[in-house]
C-alpha cells in the first residue's frame, strides 16, 4: 500500500528512496525531455542489490488512491459543483 | 623477542618442514570443476597429514598469515578482504555482525490518536523498523530493558525468570527506555497560516498533495525525541536521538486526519528482531582462483575472455611470439560462472578455483554504526564470548 519502511530480504532502509526514485524516472534530465530510465535511477539511489531494486521498482503506491475517500475531498469537490 | 614478532625466514622454513610454496597453496585451494566441487574442507587441522610434520596451532605462524585489506571504506559501504583464518571464524564475524551487535529501535508504540488510513498495528510496525542513533557514549552505557513475557506464555515466563538481569529491568527508566512522540495534524494549507489558499488552489486544478495540504506526509524527522531524567546529559544537542535517515515515509494523511503517539525505543539484538541488526547485509565470498595451465592464444582468448565478467581477463601481446594471448587481470571480479569450461577448446588449459582462507566481506551498514567499526566490533564480541566460554570451563574442571 505505502513504500515498505525496509526491503524485505536485506534491510535496507528504502522508505526515504521511493520518492526521489518516482522523482528522478518522472522529470526530464536534459533539455530534449528525455526521462531517466528506471535502472539509471536506482543506480543512483544506490539500489544495487536486485531485492532493494524491486523493492522500488515493482511497488504500487495504493495509498494514494484509498487516500482519496475522505471527507474533507468530498467537501471540496461539493463546493466546486456549487459554484 | 616478543612472542608476536613476525618470524624470521629460517624459522618459517623450521616450521614448513620441507613443504615447497606450491604445496601449501595448493591446500589453500577449492578445486571448481565443471560438475564437481572438491577438496572443500580446511586441512588445517593438527594430525591431518600424518605424524611426520609438525602442523599443530602456532600463534606466530597464525599471525605470520593474517591479512586485512580495506578495498572500499565508506561509512555505509565496506568491502575488505580477511585472509588467513578458517571459515568457522569468518562465519562467526559474520554472524556476530548481524545479529548480536545491540542497537536501538522502537518497540512499544502508544497510540492515542490514529485517525489516518494506516492501521494501528501497521503503524507501529513501521515505526519499528526506522533506524535510530545518538551519542555513542550515551548508547554505550544505556541499559537493557527486560520485557515481561505474555501471561498465558508459560515458556517465555520460565527464561524470563531465568534471566540474570534485576527485576527493575521491567520497569521503563531513562536508564533503559528512550522516549519519541509524533504528533502530526493534517489540515488545508490556509493564507493565514502557510500564504496560500489549498481550497481554492485545489478549485483551480492544483493536484499535489504538498501545496493543497499542511502535512500531508509524515516523515521521520518529524519524530520528538523526550529526554526523560539524566537522558538530557548523554543525549544533547548533536548527540540527541534521531533517525538515521531523516527523509523516511511514515505515513500519509489527509485533511483532518491526525496521528498522535508515544514510542518507547529500547536496545536490542538482531537475533531477537532483524529491526536491531546493525547492518543491510553483511556476507563474504571467497577469492576466485583462474590458473591458465596452457597458453590460450588468438581468437581463443578473444573467446575465454567473454567467458568472464568484464575486466577479468585481459588480452596481452606475447612477447615471443607476437599474439594476442589471455592473462588473469583481476580475480576478484570474477563470479565463478564456470561459462569457459562448456567450452571443448579450453579444456586442459585453464583451472578453476577459490582460496578457502581468502575471504572478501562485503558489509553494508544501516547507518548506526560506521561498517569498519562493526567489524571491529564484531571481532571484540567474539573475544568476549571466547573468553566467557573459557572461564566457564575453568569453572567445571574446579566442579563449581
Amino acid at each position: 500500500m505505502i513504500i515498505p519502511i525496509r526491503c524485505f530480504s536485506c534491510g535496507k532502509v528504502i522508505a526515504d528512496l521511493y520518492e526521489r526514485y518516482v522523482q528522478l524516472i518522472s522529470t526530464p534530465h536534459n533539455d530534449e525531455g528525455d526521462l531517466t530510465p528506471d535502472g539509471e535511477a536506482m543506480d543512483q539511489l544506490g539500489l544495487n542489490r536486485y531485492c532493494c531494486r524491486r523493492m522500488v521498482l515493482t511497488h504500487v503506491d495504493l495509498i494514494e488512491k484509498l487516500l482519496r475517500y475522505n471527507p474533507a475531498e468530498r467537501e471540496i469537490v461539493k463546493l466546486g459543483q456549487r459554484q | 623477542m616478543p612472542s608476536w614478532a613476525p618470524l624470521t625466514d629460517d624459522q618459517l622454513a623450521e616450521q614448513r618442514r620441507g613443504l615447497s610454496d606450491e604445496q601449501l597453496q595448493q591446500r589453500r585451494i577449492v578445486n571448481i570443476n565443471s560438475e564437481t566441487v572438491t577438496d572443500v574442507s580446511g586441512t588445517d587441522i593438527p594430525g591431518h597429514y600424518g605424524p611426520g610434520q609438525d602442523d599443530t596451532w602456532d600463534l606466530n605462524r597464525f599471525a605470520q598469515n593474517l591479512k586485512i585489506d580495506y578495498h572500499q571504506n565508506k561509512p555505509n559501504d565496506a568491502a575488505f578482504s580477511l585472509i588467513g583464518v578458517d571459515a568457522s571464524i569468518a562465519n562467526a564475524f559474520r554472524r556476530i555482525m548481524l545479529a548480536e551487535i545491540p542497537t536501538l529501535a522502537i518497540e512499544d508504540v502508544f497510540i492515542f490518536d490514529n485517525t489516518s488510513i494506516i492501521q494501528d498495528e501497521v503503524l507501529a510496525h513501521r515505526l519499528g523498523l526506522i533506524p535510530l542513533t545518538g551519542g555513542k557514549a550515551g548508547l554505550d552505557q544505556l541499559g537493557w530493558f527486560k520485557k515481561p513475557p505474555p501471561k498465558d506464555d508459560y515458556a517465555a515466563q520460565a527464561v524470563y525468570d531465568q534471566d540474570d538481569l534485576p527485576a527493575s529491568a521491567s520497569t521503563p527508566n531513562d536508564h533503559n527506555t528512550i522516549v519519541v512522540t509524533l504528533h502530526v495534524d493534517c489540515r488545508w494549507a490556509t493564507i493565514d497560516e502557510d500564504g496560500r489558499d489549498g481550497k481554492q488552489l485545489a478549485k483551480d486544478g492544483e493536484t499535489d498533495p504538498a501545496v493543497r495540504y499542511v502535512n500531508s506526509n509524515i516523515y521521520a524527522h518529524q519524530l520528538v525525541f523526550e529526554p526523560q531524567g539524566d537522558q538530557t546529559k548523554w543525549f544533547d544537542g548533536e548527540d540527541a536521538i534521531k533517525p538515521v535517515n531523516p527523509d523516511i515515509l511514515i505515513a500519509k494523511l489527509r485533511p483532518g486526519q491526525r496521528i498522535n503517539l508515544r514510542c518507547h525505543c529500547i536496545k536490542g539484538l538482531g537475533m531477537d528482531h532483524a529491526k536491531f541488526s546493525p547492518v543491510a547485509t553483511a556476507s563474504y565470498r571467497l577469492l576466485p582462483l583462474i590458473d591458465i595451465t596452457a597458453p590460450i592464444v588468438g581468437i581463443e582468448a578473444k573467446k575465454f575472455q567473454r567467458c568472464f565478467p568484464r575486466g577479468v581477463i585481459a588480452l596481452e601481446k606475447d612477447a615471443g611470439s607476437g599474439e594476442t594471448k589471455a592473462v588473469v587481470a583481476d580475480p576478484m571480479k570474477d563470479t565463478v560462472s564456470r561459462e569457459c569450461l562448456r567450452h571443448d577448446e579450453f579444456k586442459g588449459k585453464v583451472k578453476l578455483g577459490r582460496i578457502r582462507d581468502h575471504f572478501i566481506f562485503s558489509v553494508e551498514s544501516s547507518g548506526q554504526f560506521d561498517s569498519d567499526e562493526l567489524f571491529l566490533e564484531s571481532v571484540r564480541l567474539l573475544k568476549k564470548k571466547a573468553e566467557k566460554f573459557k572461564r566457564h570451563l575453568t569453572e567445571l574442571e574446579e566442579g563449581r
